[in-house]
């Protein structure tokens, strides 16, 4: 060590004592912490220049758990935050991907209070969720509580309920688009022979106000298999003593669901709806492969918020209008999401 | 210690990997240059060779694989001249104008030539400054516009042309000669009127159920319909107004309440390709483009297509409103253009031009295609392909009187052709009357046109 080194180290001990002489005269325990806190760190930066070394073990070991993180984080940064931040900014500019990018204030906003494509797209979208939700989650529970229990071929009906989920999303709708088929499907076919239904009154389910209808029973029915994985862990998560006690105590099947199941299921149903809410937000794929027909695009009945983004910005290169639509969009995600998670808090309090 | 020797190796690995990523480049860049089989330390790109500067031109086109024409052309220019090497790029026919103009957004294209599929992506290229003016190239090179037939009109920008058609598709009516034949009709003719046009359609078709035949068949886009519209010469999709379509739409529902056509709602829920609905058999008329040629042609030469179906077919040129004269017809075109990135500008333009020009449109229309400049010699070369129609009216039906495009320049018209495209939906889902539809399609576009 050389004499400057020895006289630095010198400096921080003498600093280090005179706090520790302050700290006996101390008796507010918010200030004592503080200056314990200082103490330390002094005496940590002595130990390392005593050690020459040219940063601390402390530092070190933080520094290999950033490392660790680094990977990850600066994906994130670069492919997510950056983005993020970008589009936010962009929605209050005039930007078309290359000219100089011009700052149009709240004028993005304000023109899609009047956006005739933009309101149906905010209420198809709303529509659509509003109705898929409650409908998900009832369904994926209903089929996991059966699911769960002790019947012939389980594991079957498990991975039968869950291949909609796997499957190709261009197939299955190539399917469900020959079954709803307007005029040749078999559900029309059954309405004109079994109900009587007229030629010309007959459904068609992917134009008109139907298309959500079909649009929401095809979600249920794609995305239940996948929440009910999710309900059956949280099924085999509660104790069976709970299910004999309620039984000693003479409960039937309705109130063990409704007094044993259903309270411990809260935490999973609180995740599946958090869930299931954003990603029906985010509805585009199959709105655009069930009802955009042969060229993907929407008419105003079906038209969905992530698709009204799409087109102003890769068609129209409208890109800050496009990040305002995204940006009303987050807004309501984050919306609805902070109400769900008081409500949870409520609940648990 | 272990530890240490584990991060230098994986140190070692990343930085070997990127360096394979960049020497793989290297060598992909010197297979591509013929010129470059010695060293290329020894043979600098840049230095003139005896036979002019060696020129590699990065063209931007689309499935290269299913189109014959790219690689044709590439050859037939490259033998032409001996210096120029054209470098294929493929971005995929599926969202090609965004691709493309991805691309040219930012600094990192390296593109000289670049393919125009549609005037909706030439506006939007226009607007963001990727393409170069060509006009004083054109005048510099004494090109005679008047070849193509007035569509480069419908492409100015500011009086500014900023590509040059090499490819032309314009629609025609192809008809199945034994429906005919069945029927004891006589065959549709090159001058009918739309009314003509309907009664002849309700005449052929048989709406017995099992061995229906339909009348007419229309695709699901929306220029199969609305755009008989503007064949008067007086409208274009830019009018903001547009009354003049009511009686198309009108008289295609009536087609499919009286089953003469196949339902709209039918068609897209199904998705049924034009070429399927046509080469099953059922069909016997249909408004299509002459793309349809040359599909036609190949598939019942190869058997996809039962040629007891669909094999006896004809041509005949688009219906026309009362007093307009017929071979009025839509059009579209593909057509070149240059990066203003690019550096090496004059041989990317020798090279439009000569694609766009006759040469190019020999190649062209020996693949069975129809380039931008036609002349009685081209139409010839594809009236004279194996499997064209052997009839006089067929080959008549190839020369065209005036030629609208689908889309002519506005800087709106992705805009305009996406109202118009939601709402021609909706008439033909029937959600919404013809009257209401247009009001709707007048209400939002004289949005967008600031009307």
């Amino acid at each position: 060590m050389n004499e400057k080194k020895a006289a630095r180290v010198k400096k921080l001990e003498t600093e280090a004592a005179e706090l520790m002489q302050k700290l006996q005269g101390e008796t507010d325990i918010r200030q004592k912490q503080k200056l314990i806190a200082r103490r330390d760190s002094i005496q940590r930066k002595a130990t390392t220049i005593k050690n020459n070394r040219l940063i601390s073990r402390e530092a070190k070991r933080q520094l290999i758990a950033y490392s660790f993180i680094a990977p990850n984080f600066i994906g994130f940064a670069v492919f997510t935050l950056i983005p993020v931040v970008f589009a936010f900014i962009l929605a209050f500019t005039n930007w078309d991907g290359s000219n100089p990018i011009s700052f149009a204030g709240f004028a993005n906003f304000k023109a899609l209070a009047t956006d005739t494509f933009f309101l149906a797209a905010l209420k198809n979208t709303l529509i659509y969720v509003i109705g898929t939700v409650p409908l998900t989650m009832v369904a994926s529970l209903a089929l996991a509580v059966v699911l769960n229990q002790k019947i012939r071929a389980r594991g079957l009906f498990r991975t039968v309920a869950f291949f909609p989920y796997v499957a190709s999303l261009v197939a299955i709708t190539a399917v469900w688009g020959m079954i709803f088929h307007p005029s040749k499907g078999p559900v029309n076919y059954l309405l004109l022979t079994v109900f009587g239904v007229a030629q010309q009154e007959l459904p068609k389910w992917f134009s008109g106000s139907l298309v959500l209808f079909t649009l929401t029973l095809f979600s249920v029915w794609k995305y239940m298999g996948y929440y009910m994985v999710i309900y059956l862990a949280g099924l085999q998560g509660i104790s069976a003593e709970l299910y004999e006690a309620g039984g000693l105590d003479g409960a039937n099947t309705w109130q063990k669901f409704r007094f044993i199941t259903w309270p411990q299921l809260r935490a999973t149903t609180f995740f599946v709806v958090v869930m299931l809410t954003i990603n029906c937000f985010k509805v585009y794929d199959i709105a655009v492969m069930l009802a955009g027909g042969g060229d993907g695009k929407l008419s105003t009945s079906a038209t969905v918020l992530v698709y009204y983004i799409y087109q102003n910005a890769f068609n129209y290169w409208k890109l800050g209008y496009s990040s305002a639509v995204a940006m009303v969009l987050f807004a309501l995600v984050l919306l609805i999401t902070v109400i769900q998670f008081r409500y949870e808090k409520k609940l648990n309090a | 210690m272990k530890k240490k020797l584990l991060s230098v190796l994986l140190a070692t690995a990343m930085l070997a990997s990127l360096f394979t990523g960049c020497s793989s480049k290297n060598a992909e860049t010197e297979t591509n240059n013929p010129a470059a089989t010695t060293p290329a330390e020894e043979t600098p790109s840049a230095e003139p060779t005896t036979e002019g500067e060696a020129v590699t031109l990065k063209w931007a086109i689309w499935d290269k694989d299913i189109t014959p024409y790219w690689t044709a052309l590439k050859d037939a220019y490259e033998a032409a001249n001996s210096n120029v090497t054209i470098e294929l790029t493929d971005l995929g026919s599926t969202d090609y104008m965004t691709v493309l103009a991805t691309e040219l957004s930012g600094s990192g294209s390296d593109f000289d030539v670049v393919t125009i599929k549609d005037v909706p992506g030439y506006a939007t290229l226009v607007s963001k400054n990727t393409l170069e003016p060509l006009d004083s190239y054109i005048s510099e090179a004494g090109i005679d516009l008047s070849q193509y037939g007035g569509v480069d009109s419908q492409v100015r920008v500011n009086d500014s042309l900023y590509e040059l058609p090499f490819r032309n598709d314009f629609w025609l009516i192809y008809y199945n000669k034994d429906i005919f034949d069945a029927a004891g009709i006589s065959y549709p003719d090159n001058d009918m009127t739309f009314e003509e046009y309907d009664a002849l359609a309700r005449q052929v078709a048989d709406p017995t159920f099992g061995s229906q035949i339909y009348g007419t068949h229309y695709h699901t886009w929306r220029s199969a319909v609305q755009l008989f519209g503007v064949l008067d010469g007086k409208h274009s999709i830019l009018d903001g107004n547009y009354d003049f379509f009511k009686p198309y739409y009108e008289m295609i529902l009536k087609e499919e309440d009286d089953q003469i056509a196949r339902n709209y709602a039918d068609l897209s829920a199904e998705g049924l390709h034009y070429s399927a609905a046509f080469s099953g058999g059922d069909v016997a008329m249909m408004n299509m483009g002459s793309w349809f040629i040359s599909t036609l042609i190949a598939n019942i030469k190869s058997g996809e297509y039962d040629a007891s179906l669909c094999g006896n077919w004809g041509l005949v040129k688009y219906p026309h409103a009362e007093g307009v004269a017929p071979g009025s017809t839509l059009g579209t075109i593909t057509g070149l253009a240059v990066t203003s990135v690019s550096d090496q500008k004059q041989a990317a333009f020798d090279f439009v031009k000569w694609v766009s020009g006759e040469e190019g449109a020999k190649v062209m229309a020996e693949t069975g295609n129809f380039p931008a400049l036609m002349n009685s010699e081209i139409s010839d070369i594809i009236a004279g392909l194996e499997g064209f129609p052997a009839d006089e009216a067929s080959k008549e039906a190839l020369s065209v009187s005036n030629l609208y495009l689908e889309a002519p320049y506005a800087e709106n018209v992705s805009q305009i052709n996406d109202i118009l495209d939601t709402y021609h939906k909706s008439i033909m889902n029937r959600e919404i009357t013809v009257d209401e539809g247009i009001a709707k399609m007048n209400e939002e576009v004289g949005k967008v046109l600031g009307k």
